[in-house]
């Protein structure tokens, strides 16, 4: 009996190996308009919207001094948000069925994983950019003619550039990594893994409320976060992003396709 | 020959339930094997165990002379195509057909244009909106140019009409021919692929009960018709796959008969019928079904 036998890795097989760590990434890639066009046509919709409802307010406002309050008040906008939660659907739905997908093209756990960070990463340094710079299309329009904040909004801070790509980088990584490690307890557990999954989150969370309102600290966790400042908060976000990325490694490495 | 794939011994539990039971063959390389058996026999594992997709509970699994559990080296080898696979949403069949290539160094980009007119299937309508017949095109054009030493087919073809399924079998014959390679396929339709096939491993509740040569297989059995006493005369105590009666006909399926054999049953005035593998793999799994009732 004689089996075919495979040369073991040389330098040639590894570039081989980052060749389809990279292939996969292209994958997320070659629909570029719905993990990129049409979720960037949505957000200038939804700017669009804001200024319509910025111009009435003032219009419909003629005292001064209201009128600053009212442009203060635009500057509590979480108009922005709506991006990161559509990038972790993107997330999710990419560990369910791309996963299942890539799978099929013969792409191991560890390269589809390598490759998926790839993805995220570079996804999330792109979004940071694209929002750092309306950000500063904002201020320098002061807000659009109207006073308006969607990319300026008070919790982005009015750091320099690196500090406002750092935010936005850090918080579309948590996004992404965050929605990644969960839907791969549903590809590895099925819907028996959500119910736990989301109980024990249940769980802790209110144990968690349970423990700072017992020991009378809300003040405390207020104070930490305004000590801290956005681009602080933004740096403590790295280590639940790094832990769900590392979580969602340590899921999916064992899980099989879903058929 | 060499072997493209050795099990030996595999063994998949889920749960209580025995999915796999002890389960040994090989896969000899440039062979189109056909694993064929009942609906939750055991097929669609098999195959998820031979490309790592699963894990197995015990025994050893060599592709290409390795395991191919997160083994890329392996993997990159092979190609499976299921039935079931879903697709990124918002996919259209170009996006497949434009990343299909990256993965598979053998890719043949006109073959795979050919196919693709073949099959008429649309390239810009999204994926969740294609017939379950398109749908199914997709794999197989995948499939085929993706030209991977070992390609798997599992269902492939549901949806697809009398004329695609054809067109399916041809191209993988012709391309076969041509450039030959591995080829695990299973199937319900039986006696269409049964001229493709040249080795079928058929499982039946997990256990291999036929694994030979498409001849052999279709070669190792007969059925004898013929009045009822004469034929019960001629096989004597014969081991019997399966019987039939119609008042004082008798047809009844047996194992293969020599020459001589033939002869004697000719002379006794019987007719022998040959039996096509489909016929024979509903036999045989029923014979299991039986045995294993009568001993519950």
């Amino acid at each position: 009996m004689t089996a075919i036998s495979y040369a073991p890795a040389t330098s040639a097989s590894r570039r081989g190996r980052m060749n389809r760590v990279l292939a996969v990434t292209r994958l997320h890639f070659v629909d570029i308009w719905s993990i990129f066009a049409v979720p960037f046509m949505i957000m200038i919709f939804i700017l669009l919207v804001n200024m319509a409802i910025w111009w009435l307010i003032l219009t419909s406002i003629s005292d001064p001094e209201s009128r600053a309050n009212a442009q203060e008040g635009f500057s509590y906008s979480g108009a922005s948000f709506y991006i990161y939660v559509y990038m972790m659907v993107v997330a999710i739905m990419t560990i369910n069925l791309t996963f299942s997908f890539a799978t099929g093209y013969g792409v191991t756990r560890r390269n589809f994983y390598l490759g998926t960070c790839i993805a995220f990463v570079t996804l999330s340094l792109l979004w940071a950019v694209v929002l750092t710079a309306l950000s500063y299309i904002e201020q320098a329009t002061n807000g659009w003619a109207l006073g308006g904040h969607m990319f300026s909004a008070i919790y982005f801070g009015d750091g320099a550039w690196y500090q406002r790509v750092f935010l936005h980088f850090v918080g579309m990584a948590f996004f992404f990594f965050v929605g990644a490690a969960v839907a791969t307890v549903y590809v590895r557990w099925k819907a028996s893994g959500m119910l736990t999954f989301f109980a024990s989150l249940v769980v802790l969370l209110v144990g968690g409320a349970a423990l700072v309102t017992l020991t009378e600290s809300w003040p405390r966790v207020g104070e930490w976060f305004v000590d801290a400042g956005s681009y602080g908060v933004a740096a403590w976000l790295l280590v639940p992003t790094a832990l769900a990325a590392a979580a969602g490694w340590l899921v999916l490495r064992k899980a099989t396709p879903r058929t | 020959m060499s072997a493209v794939v050795e099990v030996s011994n595999l063994t998949k539990r889920f749960g209580h339930f025995t999915a796999i039971d002890d389960v040994s063959f090989r896969v000899e390389e440039n062979t189109i094997h056909g694993l064929l058996g009942r609906n939750g026999a055991g097929k669609t594992t098999i195959m998820q165990l031979l490309t790592g997709q699963d894990f197995a509970t015990s025994g050893d699994i060599r592709v290409f002379g390795q395991s191919p559990v997160e083994n890329a080296a392996v993997l990159g080898n092979t190609c499976f195509i299921k039935e079931s696979q879903r697709y990124p949403d918002n996919f259209k069949p170009f996006h497949v057909f434009r990343s299909a290539p990256w993965f598979f160094p053998n890719w043949d980009e006109e073959y795979a244009q050919l196919l693709i007119a073949d099959f008429r299937l649309p390239l810009n309508r999204r994926i969740k909106k294609l017939s379950r017949g398109q749908l199914s095109a997709i794999g197989v054009i995948v499939g085929l140019a993706s030209r991977a030493p070992l390609t798997f087919f599992d269902e492939p073809y549901l949806g697809l009409d009398a004329v695609a399924r054809q067109i399916f079998y041809d191209r993988l014959l012709e391309d076969y021919a041509e450039r030959p390679r591995t080829v695990i396929l299973s199937t319900h339709l039986i006696d269409e692929v049964s001229n493709l096939l040249e080795h079928v491993l058929v499982i039946d509740e997990g256990r291999v009960i036929i694994d030979e040569a498409a001849e052999d297989a279709r070669g190792s059995a007969t059925t004898v018709v013929g009045p009822r006493g004469a034929v019960d005369a001629f096989l004597g105590r014969r081991e019997i796959l399966h019987r039939d009666g119609i008042g004082g006909l008798a047809s009844v399926t047996v194992g293969p008969l020599t020459g001589p054999e033939r002869a004697a049953a000719a002379a006794a005035g019987l007719e022998l019928a040959p039996v096509s593998l489909q016929q024979l793999i509903i036999r045989k799994t029923n014979v299991s079904q039986t045995e294993f009732e009568q001993s519950a």
